[in-house]
């Protein structure tokens, strides 16, 4: 064990232990939650629960009908967004609460929904983790972001606005929220083309072995 | 160095440091596509921020794209032919 290579380790090691009892941002939860969505095991629990929703969005349209083809085609487009919204509560839900963009997209919902029944009283707002406004920075504590000069500012603002619910967050927090929400939008690509395809090898099948889809699911 | 340390454990975890936030956008900078040509110099994080924002645009444009794919192609099957496809996509 030469003397300097171990000094340099035993300060890096308390630097690491400084980091980890501090994780104020939740860095090292960070490249734990990223890893998580890159497993196979979430990659199917995601599948199950996209599974159900696109059943439940099936459930709320019209029924498929062969008479009705005009009202499917009129019908599609908002399907396409509802196909969009139980996708992301899938997601949120995959999520398990455990990260801000998933309890705002949750929130949201239910939000809309509820703002939908009765009138509409005000704007479907922001999750109700409110800091004090700040005029310029995104962060939410002037001594928060470590000197941030305005241009990374203004890029932390709109990645704020990108990433649902973490617009009032401070910069560590927002990064790693950004860090999470990419991850598990690559794993909500992954797993919607791969359903995609099979249910398109599936119907270009069936749709050639007799006539297409006609077959009434069982009540 | 120490100062930094010592100022940084008194007051708590409201002081975030310059090297908490590096190593964020550095993770983050690992998750952007890019980053095997750029994963040896620092990128300044005012570009990691600019690829991250374009990112996730794109990767909201493409699952756009694909529930509208899939909308068209739950009008034309059923569900079980749905199940089926879920579970040929979980076993390949």
């Amino acid at each position: 064990m030469a003397s300097t290579s171990g000094s340099t380790t035993a300060v890096e090691e308390r630097e690491i232990e400084r980091k980890r009892k501090r994780s104020a941002a939740g860095g090292e939860s960070a490249a734990a939650s990223v890893s998580k969505w890159r497993t196979r095991r979430e990659h199917e629990i995601y599948s199950s629960k996209l599974l159900e929703a696109l059943r439940l969005v099936r459930a709320g349209s019209s029924p498929s009908s062969p008479s009705s083809f005009s009202v499917n085609a009129a019908a599609a487009p908002p399907r396409s967004r509802a196909v969009r919204e139980a996708a992301d509560r899938a997601l949120a839900v995959a999520a398990r609460g455990r990260t801000c963009w998933s309890r705002a997209i949750l929130a949201n919902r239910r939000r809309r929904l509820q703002a939908a029944r009765r009138a509409r009283l005000r704007n479907p707002a922001t999750p109700p983790s409110r800091h004090a406004p700040v005029p310029a920075a995104g962060g939410a504590s002037a001594q928060g972001d470590g000197g941030k000069t305005p241009p990374l500012a203004r890029k932390a603002k709109v990645l704020g606005r990108l990433v649902p619910g973490c617009r009032k967050l401070p910069f560590p927090a927002l990064l790693a929220e950004a860090s999470d929400y990419i991850a598990a939008l690559e794993m909500q690509v992954r797993a919607m083309t791969a359903l995609a395809e099979a249910l398109s090898a599936v119907s270009s099948s069936s749709s050639s072995s007799a006539a297409g889809g006609s077959s009434s699911p069982p009540a | 160095m120490s100062s930094r340390r010592s100022r940084s454990r008194q007051s708590g975890s409201s002081r975030i440091t310059e090297e908490q936030i590096s190593d964020l956008v550095s993770k983050l900078q690992d998750l952007l596509p890019e980053a095997r040509l750029q994963s040896n110099a620092r990128v300044p994080s005012a570009r990691v921020l600019q690829e991250t924002c374009n990112y996730i645009r794109s990767l909201h444009r493409e699952v756009d794209d694909l529930s509208e794919r899939l909308s068209e192609l739950l009008a034309t099957s059923d569900m079980s032919s749905a199940q089926e496809a879920i579970i040929r996509s979980l076993l390949m």
